[in-house]
């Protein structure tokens, strides 16, 4: 698995007392632990150092499962955020969380397991509904899964409800610890991915596309369900063919039939991000591109190149497979039809979809 | 801290005190002459405060403006206020010098900078944040805390642009982050075309942005052809002249862009429009909807308009602009 390179631990007032603190110590023995009383002091001291070296063990006082926000005047897709921790050990140059947190470290919420009940409130009051959730929102869903052992936790909880599909979202390749389980019902194993240059450009520190596909082969082979989000999408010149180089690999690599969605979503940042990456990553070339002010206020790229690009994905990825559960990630109705040539119309419509893909697969 | 009020007053040889801004001075970009026009036509109301050092033999710690103007006006010696090394610390001095100011001006951006590099040697981190930043009108955080201790780093120029007000510190904060040879070049664009705020920042990101799109250097940037052209264009005054270099710098930024923006213009003006009718498109195109805009002042005047808007037989070609063009 993943090993993030840990220099010290801190385990935050109240943390202590769950069980699964003395399970993830056990898991990364020899690394100095602090005890730490209070959070003000280790703030980050600017967006320039995020501390990735630290672990923090944290009791976290809010609501694990949230409906994602979305954002103003785009279709979203109704999905549930499961909130596990924060951060992730590679160091995506886009990555949002560099704008988004004030908080240095990688944070793990060691309560768990102790708020599963509530989760398990929040699906049993809606029993017709589909919750499509997700732990790879503010972090890597299995990146820190090896100590964190957030899967132990969640998948045998998800594998046996009716109306509940958990994705693991990742650029990890190292997916091994999952096949301890039995459980395969209602679990997506998600990658996300990019073309190959961007990947070793801008997503420092995670493994390379041929792996991440390598990884989901595996799954495949051992029954697993899975998914892709190519998002961000970079438009640098010629991208066009190395897109490609990705959807060789896919082709020679995983079965499409085993594919329960795939998302596309053009890069997109709140304009603070900016001077974060030109200060974080200077030879980022992320920033290349006509980014304009959407809707929402984040920049994201003029309107006919956000439509040529999905349209190019599209056109390819249909070529390869017909049904893969193609969509996009907040846009708007005109792109939709544009680029893929239909559209859900609005967040509903989406969603509806989405979860027509689920029970085609899980039921 | 010691009260000074009733501190003796000696008659202090003006050469005897350094004229260059010492450790306790917090003045930056000011003008001697009202203070001179005083001291001229009122003698020095207010004693300088001066303290023994051992570099010169005195150190302004109060007045050093109103030694510079008795200085400039020849005067040999003057009245002062004059302690002896030992009797405050330095922070005290500073804080003396910090609040006697304070009372009485304002202080430019510059010299906050130098109040807080000041402070910096006597007082923590956690002290200058809560207590001293208010005090001079700052937010408390550490971000603001390092934009204004460099300031002081800057050249005189710079400084000086920034003293008076010319350079927002927006404009400021990206010209730090630059290398020396950029942010001189950049500083000086923005002079030469007397950019406002806001100018400044959109030359300065475009600048930057085709920098890094291109993989090319700022300087290269601001030396092509068509810039300095207009930089040197004798027949444009410098409003021209900032508004074309902008344009310029915008076309280069967001080439499909402004070619949308100048289609749509184009295939507008060409449906020959009922007079006081506009129709615009979204801000950057993001929303699919375009506006239509009737002026009129009644009934009869919007009935003629619409009429006239139904029999423009080229309406059905409004639409995305880069529809048109593929």
């Amino acid at each position: 698995m993943t090993n993030p390179p840990l220099k010290r631990v801190l385990v935050e007032e109240g943390a202590d007392r769950f069980p699964s603190v003395s399970r993830i110590l056990k898991r990364i023995e020899g690394i100095p632990v602090e005890r730490v009383s209070d959070r003000k002091k280790e703030k980050m001291s600017g967006p320039l150092n995020m501390d990735k070296t630290s672990l923090r063990l944290i009791s976290f006082p809010g609501e694990f499962l949230k409906p994602c926000p979305g954002t103003k005047g785009y279709i979203c897709c109704g999905y549930q955020i499961l909130n596990v921790g924060t951060n992730c050990p590679f160091d995506c140059s886009y990555c949002i969380l560099q704008a988004y947190f004030n908080q240095p470290s990688l944070r793990i919420f060691v309560n768990l397991e102790e708020k599963l009940h509530q989760i398990a409130e929040v699906l049993d009051r809606h029993p017709d509904r589909i919750f499509r959730i997700g732990t790879g929102e503010f972090t890597d869903s299995l990146a820190l899964d090896p100590i964190a052992g957030w899967s132990h936790v969640l998948i045998p909880f998800i594998s046996e409800r009716n109306n509940a599909i958990l994705e693991l979202k990742t650029k990890t390749n190292q997916v091994e610890g999952l096949f301890s389980f039995p459980q395969r019902n209602r679990i997506v194993i998600s990658w996300s991915l990019n073309s190959p240059s961007i990947a070793s450009r801008e997503e420092h520190g995670a493994p390379g596309i041929r792996k991440r596909l390598e990884a989901a082969k595996m799954c495949q082979q051992e029954g697993y369900n899975i998914g892709f989000h190519f998002d961000p999408l970079v438009h640098i010149p010629g991208w066009e063919e190395e897109y490609k180089r990705t959807f060789e690999m896919m082709d020679k690599l995983i079965d499409p039939n085993g594919i329960v969605w795939l998302s596309m979503g053009g890069l997109r940042y709140m304009p603070a991000l900016k001077a974060i990456v030109r200060k974080r990553h200077p030879k980022s070339r992320i920033l290349v591109g006509e980014f304009v002010p959407g809707l929402d206020g984040k920049m994201r790229y003029f309107k006919p190149i956000r439509i040529q690009m999905y349209g190019f994905m599209a056109e390819m990825l249909r070529k390869w497979h017909e049904d893969l559960g193609l969509y996009l990630c907040m846009e708007s109705h005109d792109v939709w039809e544009k680029s893929l040539g239909w559209s859900p119309k609005n967040s509903e419509g989406l969603s509806h979809f989405l979860d027509r893909r689920a029970v085609k697969f899980f039921g | 801290m010691k009260d000074l009020s009733g501190a003796p007053e000696t008659l202090v040889e003006l050469t005897e005190i350094s004229d260059q801004p010492g450790p306790y001075c917090m003045s930056f970009r000011f003008d001697l002459d009202p203070l001179k026009r005083s001291i001229d036509k009122f003698g020095l109301i207010h004693r300088p405060l001066v303290i023994e050092n051992g570099n010169y033999k005195k150190e302004a710690v109060i007045g050093f403006r109103r030694v510079l103007a008795l200085k400039s006006l020849k005067w040999d010696r003057a009245p002062m206020k004059v302690l002896s090394g030992d009797e405050l610390s330095p922070s005290d001095l500073l804080l003396l010098n910090l609040y006697d100011n304070l009372s009485s001006r304002p202080f430019n951006d510059v010299e906050k900078g130098m109040i807080l590099n000041r402070l910096k040697p006597h007082f923590s981190g956690e002290e200058i944040l809560k207590e001293y930043m208010p005090l001079l009108g700052l937010p408390s955080n550490e971000s603001t805390r390092i934009l204004y201790e460099k300031l002081e780093e800057l050249d005189m120029a710079l400084r000086t642009s920034c003293a008076d007000g010319d350079l927002s510190l927006k404009t400021i904060k990206a010209l730090l982050e630059m290398d020396p040879d950029s942010r001189a070049t950049l500083f000086q664009w923005i002079k030469d075309l007397k950019l406002n705020f806001n100018q400044q920042m959109l030359f300065i990101e475009n600048t930057l942005d085709i920098s890094n799109t291109e993989a090319t250097s700022i300087l290269q940037v601001l030396q092509e052809k068509p810039l300095l052209n207009i930089r040197e264009d004798q027949n444009l005054n410098n409003p021209q002249k900032a508004k074309r270099s902008l344009s310029y710098l915008r076309r280069r930024r967001f080439p499909l862009l402004t070619r949308s923006e100048e289609t749509f213009e184009k295939t507008i003006s060409s449906l020959g429009l009922p007079e006081r009718v506009r129709i615009s498109h979204p801000p950057f195109f993001e929303n699919p909807d375009y506006r239509l805009e009737i002026l009129f002042r009644d009934g009869k005047m919007l009935e003629e308009t619409v009429k006239k808007l139904a029999q423009l037989n080229d309406l059905e070609g409004i639409g995305d602009p880069w529809d048109e063009e593929s």
